[in-house]
Order: structure tokens, then C-alpha cells, then sequence
């Protein structure tokens, strides 16, 4: 295949002056955070930065919180494309979401998650 | 002690509502799912439904998947999601599908929005096996859970499904008009905080619930132009879960006009009503990617 001379310069097509800026790969990130409200350490903030992650008050918890009320691992947080899940993982007291207790949930953006006494703020990075 | 999984795939009522204002509750439309064991029972086929067949294929790719299907009727927001449901094209998996009409009306229909000028797939090259069962007046027991059904006030008929497995009891009554079946009309009417009475057999077979998942579509103002289009006022739900001696209620079937603050006011005012009648009832909204523990 070849260019029809007087219509294309390939050269222009590929200069940054003319072309179309992709302007997400440009911007920062904007990290996955929880901020931790109340209970022991508060307030502080958590960025989450693995793809699997542990909440609880085992010293070996990617977060861990030194609080009578937390079982050693109390839930995992799992991420599956732009979005974290929060899992129970069979702890004593459970967890809620926005006042819900459950057993697994999608979190989206402002969620408040309690584990025992410890209350968190989930923020949704990009 | 057995536990029961349940587990929210699309809540949203009447139409898909993507897009951020819905992002929290979520915009697909209703399907439940509820696991006891290795037994999958799974109320409604409504977008939701894809949702959760792709994630059945994710868990048990090699595994056969067996699942009973409920539906409350067949409005297109309950059997959308069906021809999109991954595991109903395995030949390894059997899908047992469940009428309360026992005149076939869910497969056929389910079968008539396949027909070629809706869908390119037909029903008939479906691989899994799809057993058509009539659902027996009184109780049926399906893999150690009894289920039960009974008729609600919505236009072309629906039906509420009560799900009992160790003690544990979990009804799903979704399209239901309650506010036309109250028994009080007169005295609800001079007084709006007055407990409004629905009828026994209904209040009976909701007694108990450990969770009630309910059509709430509507706040008091909104239903006042929507009397006979077959949804509930929040606030008469609330009465129900009140006298039924509920536990958990569950507000479902989301308005497609309503953005999560919406849903977030129609539950705060759902909750004050609970107070007023001096109840202790966790009320909360249905939400997509919830799972609870019964
Ligand atoms: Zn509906
Ligand atoms: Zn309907």
C-alpha cells in the first residue's frame, strides 16, 4: 500500500502538534484510599495498593488495627477491574456497610465500612 | 448450622438505569440470588441475571451448574436477562424453571422473547436442559428448602416466593401494589401514620422473615399519581415488615427515576416510620454486589 503523495505526509500524522493528546495516560493517579475515622490509630488513611488485601489485627495484616474488637483477619479487600469487594472472612463481629452487615459487598465511593469499633471511609481512586 | 447466602444482582425497577447517578444502588434490573449449600435458587431474570451468570462461570468453569429459577411474572424487567445467562448454553448444566401459573406462561415466555425478531439465538438451541416445573399450591421442597408462593396485586399477575431452610426464612415479593389491598383504606386516610392493615394471608405468609425483600418503588407523594401501576409505597411496605414481625427489610425494585440520593431520602423517611410504629426493624435498599449472611 502506498501513500497518495500530495494528500498524506506520514510524518505529520505521528507529530505531536497535530495529533490527538491522550490525556489520561498523562494524568496522575488518584489512589484507592480508606480513611480510617475511629477506633485505635485513627484518624490515619489506608492507600490501598495490592490487588488482594487484608484487614485486620494480626501484625501481618496489609492494614492492620489494634483492636480487641477485630479477628485476626477479619476481611479481605479483593479488586477486580476499577472496583474493590470487601469480604467477611468469618470474623467474630462481622462487618457493616453503610449500617448493612453483610457478608461480601461491591464498595463504591463514600462507603462507610465498620469492622468492630473501627470505622472507615472507602474512596474510590481512578 | 446451615447458612444462607443472599446476594443481589440487579435491583433497579421497570428499565436498566446505568451512569453514576445510580452507580451506588445499581441500574440492573431484578434478580436475587440465594444460596444454601451447593443448591442455587434464583428469583427473577432481569439484567441483573447476566451478571450472575457470568460469575457462575467464573467460579465453577469445569463444574455442572444446576439452578431453580423464580420469577415473579414475566414484565420485561424480570425475563430480560435470561437470554444473556451464560450457563444456559452449556449442555452440562440443567436449569429447572418454576411457574406458579402452572400453565407454562414463564417458559413460553421466556421462549417468546427469543423468537428471531427480538433475539438471533432461539430457545430450542439453548444447550443446557431446561425443566419446566409447576409449582404446587402450598409448599414444595427443592433441594432441603421449602419454598412457598402466593398471588400479589399487580397488573398480569405476580407472585411472592418464601424461601424456609434451617429455621431461616427469606421471602422475595417484588411487584406488588400493597396500597391496593389495605384493609384500614378509611382510617390510613384521615390518619397517615396509622398502621395500615394488609390482609392476613398475606401478613401470614410474610410472618417471620428474617428477610423481606420488597417493592418500594415509590415515596407517599410519587404513588399519589401512580395508583394501578402495580407498585408499593415504601412507607406501606414498612407496614407490612411491621406487622409480619420481620427482621431485615430489604427495599428493591428501585425507581428508574430515582438517583441513590433519592433512594437514600425514600429509606431515611422508610426508617422513621419504623420508629413511629415502635418497631426494631433494619431497614436498608437493595443494592447491586450485596451479599448477606441468614
Ligand atoms: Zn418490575
Ligand atoms: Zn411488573
Amino acid at each position: 500500500m502506498s501513500f497518495p503523495k500530495d494528500d498524506v505526509d506520514p510524518e505529520a500524522t505521528l507529530s505531536l502538534d497535530s495529533g490527538p493528546v491522550i490525556a489520561s495516560l498523562e494524568r496522575a493517579q488518584k489512589p484507592y484510599v480508606l480513611e480510617q475515622l475511629q477506633g485505635p490509630g485513627a484518624p490515619r488513611r489506608f492507600v490501598l495498593q495490592l490487588a488482594e488485601m487484608i484487614i485486620g489485627r494480626s501484625l501481618q495484616a496489609h492494614i492492620s488495627v489494634d483492636s480487641a474488637l477485630l479477628s485476626r483477619q477479619h476481611v479481605q479487600l479483593v479488586r477486580s477491574g476499577p472496583e474493590y469487594a470487601c469480604k467477611d472472612l468469618g470474623s467474630k463481629n462481622g462487618f457493616y456497610v453503610n449500617g448493612v452487615r453483610a457478608h461480601s459487598a461491591v464498595l463504591r465511593d463514600g462507603d462507610t465500612l465498620q469492622l468492630g469499633d473501627v470505622v472507615m471511609i472507602y474512596r474510590e481512586g481512578e | 448450622m446451615t447458612d444462607a447466602f443472599v446476594r443481589f444482582w440487579g435491583t433497579r425497577g421497570s428499565i436498566p438505569t446505568p451512569g453514576h447517578r445510580t452507580r451506588r444502588y445499581g441500574g440492573n434490573t431484578s434478580c436475587v440470588s440465594l444460596r444454601v449449600g451447593n443448591a442455587l435458587y434464583v428469583c427473577d431474570g432481569g439484567t441483573g441475571l447476566r451478571e450472575l451468570g457470568v460469575s457462575l462461570m467464573q467460579e465453577q468453569p469445569n463444574d455442572a451448574i444446576e439452578a431453580h429459577l423464580f420469577f415473579s411474572h414475566t414484565h420485561w424487567d424480570h425475563i430480560q436477562g435470561f437470554p444473556f445467562f451464560m450457563p444456559a448454553y452449556s449442555s452440562k448444566n440443567t436449569l429447572y424453571v418454576y411457574d406458579a401459573t402452572r400453565e407454562e406462561r414463564v417458559r413460553q415466555l421466556l421462549l417468546g422473547q427469543m423468537r428471531s425478531d427480538y433475539f438471533p439465538v432461539a430457545f430450542s438451541d439453548l444447550g443446557s436442559t431446561i425443566i419446566s416445573r409447576a409449582l404446587e399450591t402450598g409448599e414444595t421442597l427443592i433441594d432441603g428448602v421449602c419454598v412457598r408462593h402466593i398471588e400479589q396485586v399487580h397488573p398480569g399477575r405476580s407472585f411472592a416466593y418464601s424461601f424456609n431452610v434451617a429455621g431461616k426464612k427469606i421471602v422475595y415479593a417484588t411487584d406488588s401494589e400493597l396500597d391496593l389491598s389495605i384493609q384500614n383504606v378509611s382510617e390510613c386516610d384521615a390518619n397517615r401514620d396509622r398502621l395500615r392493615q394488609l390482609p392476613a394471608e398475606l401478613v401470614k405468609f410474610v410472618q417471620g422473615a428474617d428477610l423481606l425483600i420488597a417493592d418500594g418503588q415509590y415515596t407517599d407523594e410519587e404513588y399519589a399519581t401512580k395508583v394501578g401501576w402495580g407498585h408499593a409505597r415504601a412507607s406501606t411496605v414498612v407496614d407490612l415488615a411491621v406487622q409480619a414481625g420481620v427482621g431485615q427489610l430489604a427495599i428493591f425494585h428501585h425507581d428508574p427515576m430515582h438517583a441513590d440520593e433519592d433512594v437514600d431520602q425514600l429509606l431515611a423517611v422508610a426508617r422513621s416510620r419504623v420508629e413511629l410504629h415502635g418497631a426494631r426493624i433494619s431497614v436498608f435498599g437493595a443494592r447491586e454486589g450485596l451479599e448477606l449472611r441468614i
